[in-house]
């Protein structure tokens, strides 16, 4: 398909633009600095920290081999294959793990971070930002779950609620969608008349109306009744409607009460010319979506590493291939462009921030 | 609208997007719930009516995480190759519709519902809006 071969494009183009400088050196420290640090330094999403035994201790149980192979693999929790680095020797990778996990029996307090997990951080982190810039959320303090991964017992006994709890008192800046389906909107020119959204499945033009099923489903209304609305797509507001506690998607298939893995970490995508800036929230993806779902198949985790524009997106690429699709459509550009040109930020970044400490 | 000086060639682009989708939606009879996935990769061609996957109703019970990362089910319409046998031996689909979380696949018209011959797509998409305003966009185009 035509936009898959656009997609590989963009992507070995975003990756030419990663991997362009040939890694200097193979010794695992130096690895570890460069592709793993801003992730494994300050434990972003669970991710063990370099010589904490607490961290490493229950993983290191499985044996190196199995860390080995879920750090080349990649898990389903968070560690994208290679660490997002799909260039990387197997080698390379190797030495980085032992690199992380040598000083583990060496660390005597478990919970302290030692120093040297610490600096990279510091060091990779601004290096890497060309033109876009992070808003000012230390990574330590991003991931909301994190204990959840580090140490699954404990989790077990501590009711996995408050994530949701947490993101309720985030009402987002933005302004109100109006009660119902009348709310005018200046700019959204997709506007349909009220009698004609969010049809019953017979009248949808989709559905057969001959077929016994097409009457026993759903109408979109009966369900989106007691949600938030909102001016576009199903014309529900899908983060409010979780925040607020009207809808209680599972995290799990099977199971109602796992709680989802949030990290809150914004991140500011400069753009060129008036249209404000695009603040990128990680708390409201993850919300909803596992970091592999996005990293490193459509995103390189390292800002500013990925060739974004309107044009791509329309086509389905990068945030186009949710929105536009399924999450909110590109007519919203507010959304997206919520920051204004002054430093100050029209979305939700500063009071999130402050609402984790 | 503001568009960016420094590159008109996109913003010449975004404008007829946007003069494109405000057509289509004016002009078009269907009338989808936006994200309703159309499937017909095998339907039709086995005698039967295609899918429609409402997304919408999936959303309300569970994060996407569920489908798009523990089931393996990719982001593109018609890139996941899912067929009967598969559903029936637990995957996609039948993660779930199985009797046990969800109804089971005895049940074919709930799925099997769309009219007949749609072709695969997600319906109010900015693709659909862009490219089929008339909804001719090949469902065989769908498939890798
Ligand atoms: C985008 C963030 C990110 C980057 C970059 C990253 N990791 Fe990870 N890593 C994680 C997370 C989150 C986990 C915890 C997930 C889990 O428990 O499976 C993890 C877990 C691991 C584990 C433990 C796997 C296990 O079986 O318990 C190893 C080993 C590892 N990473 C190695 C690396 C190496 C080596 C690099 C650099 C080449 C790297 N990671 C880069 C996020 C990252
Ligand atoms: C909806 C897609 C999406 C999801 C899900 C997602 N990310 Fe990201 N992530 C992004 C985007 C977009 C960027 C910015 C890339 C850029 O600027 O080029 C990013 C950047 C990052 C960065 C780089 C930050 C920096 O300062 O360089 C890290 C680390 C990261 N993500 C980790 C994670 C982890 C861990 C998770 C899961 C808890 C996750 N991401 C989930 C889209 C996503
Ligand atoms: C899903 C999020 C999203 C939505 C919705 C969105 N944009 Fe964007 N926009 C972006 C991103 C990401 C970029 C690229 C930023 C960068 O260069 O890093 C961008 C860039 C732009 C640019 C700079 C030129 C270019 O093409 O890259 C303009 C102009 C623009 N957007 C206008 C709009 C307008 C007008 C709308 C509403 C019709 C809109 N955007 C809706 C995410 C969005
Ligand atoms: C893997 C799918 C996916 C990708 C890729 C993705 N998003 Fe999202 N995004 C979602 C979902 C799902 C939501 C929840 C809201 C909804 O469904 O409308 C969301 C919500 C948001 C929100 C929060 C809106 C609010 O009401 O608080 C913003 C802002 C946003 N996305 C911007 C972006 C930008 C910018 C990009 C690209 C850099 C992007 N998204 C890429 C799936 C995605």
């Amino acid at each position: 398909m035509r936009t898959t071969s656009l997609t590989t494009k963009l992507l070995s183009l975003a990756a030419l633009g990663v991997m362009a400088g040939p890694l200097q050196a193979q010794e695992g420290r130096q690895v570890y600095e460069q592709k793993c640090a801003v992730c494994h330094a300050a434990g972003l999403a669970g991710a063990p920290r370099p010589g904490n035994a607490a961290d490493w201790g229950p993983r290191l149980r499985a044996g190196k081999a199995s860390l080995y192979r879920n750090a080349i693999q990649g898990t389903m929790r968070g560690m994208p294959p290679k660490g997002g680095n799909p260039d990387l020797p197997e080698a390379a990778v190797r030495a980085a793990v032992d690199f992380m996990t040598a000083t583990v029996a060496a660390a005597s307090k478990p919970a302290a971070r030692p120093e040297v997990a610490r600096k990279p951080a510091a060091q990779t982190a601004p290096a890497a930002s060309t033109a876009p810039v992070r808003q000012a959320v230390p990574p330590a303090a991003a991931p909301v779950a994190a204990p959840a991964i580090a140490a699954p017992e404990a989790a077990a006994v501590a009711a996995p609620a408050p994530v949701q709890v947490a993101s309720a008192s985030l009402a987002l800046a933005r302004p109100e969608p109006g009660s119902g389906a009348a709310a005018a909107n200046a700019f959204n020119r997709l506007l349909r008349p009220p009698g004609k959204r969010n049809l019953p499945p017979a009248e949808d033009g989709i559905h057969d109306p001959a077929v016994d099923g097409t009457l026993q489903l759903q109408p979109p209304l009966a369900a989106f009744g007691a949600m938030p609305r909102s001016n576009a797509g199903n014309r529900v507001d899908w983060v409010k409607a979780l925040a607020e506690g009207k809808i209680a998607p599972r995290w799990e298939r099977d199971k109602a009460d796992a709680a989802a893995v949030v990290m809150d970490l914004n991140i500011v995508r400069e753009v060129k010319g008036s249209m404000p800036d695009v603040v990128y929230p990680h708390k409201q993806h993850t919300e909803w979506l596992d970091c592999s779902n996005c990293h490193p198949a459509i995103f390189v985790p390292q800002k500013g590493a990925n060739q974004m524009s309107m044009a791509a997106i329309l086509l389905g690429q990068g945030c186009g291939a949710c929105h536009g699709r399924v999450a909110f459509p590109v007519s919203e550009c507010r959304l997206c462009h919520s920051k204004k040109k002054d430093g100050v930020a029209a979305g939700s970044a500063a009071p999130q921030a402050e609402a984790h400490r | 609208m503001m568009c960016s000086p420094a590159r008109p060639w996109r913003a010449a682009m975004l404008g007829a997007a946007l003069a494109l989708a405000a057509l289509a939606a004016g002009t078009r009879a269907v009338r989808a719930e936006y994200g309703d996935v159309v499937m017909n990769a095998y339907s039709t061609e086995a005698g039967m009516r295609p899918v429609v996957f409402p997304h919408w109703f999936h959303r309300v019970r569970f994060r996407c995480k569920v489908c798009h990362g523990d089931l393996g089910i990719k982001f593109q319409a018609g890139g996941n190759q899912i067929n009967m046998l598969k559903i029936i031996d637990g995957q996609f689909c039948g993660a779930c519709h199985d009797g046990g979380v969800a109804w089971s696949v005895e049940s074919c018209n709930l799925c099997h519902s769309g009219k007949p011959g749609l072709p695969t797509q997600v319906h109010e998409s900015t693709i659909q809006k862009l490219t089929a305003p008339g909804q001719k966009q090949a469902g065989s185009a769908a498939r890798k």
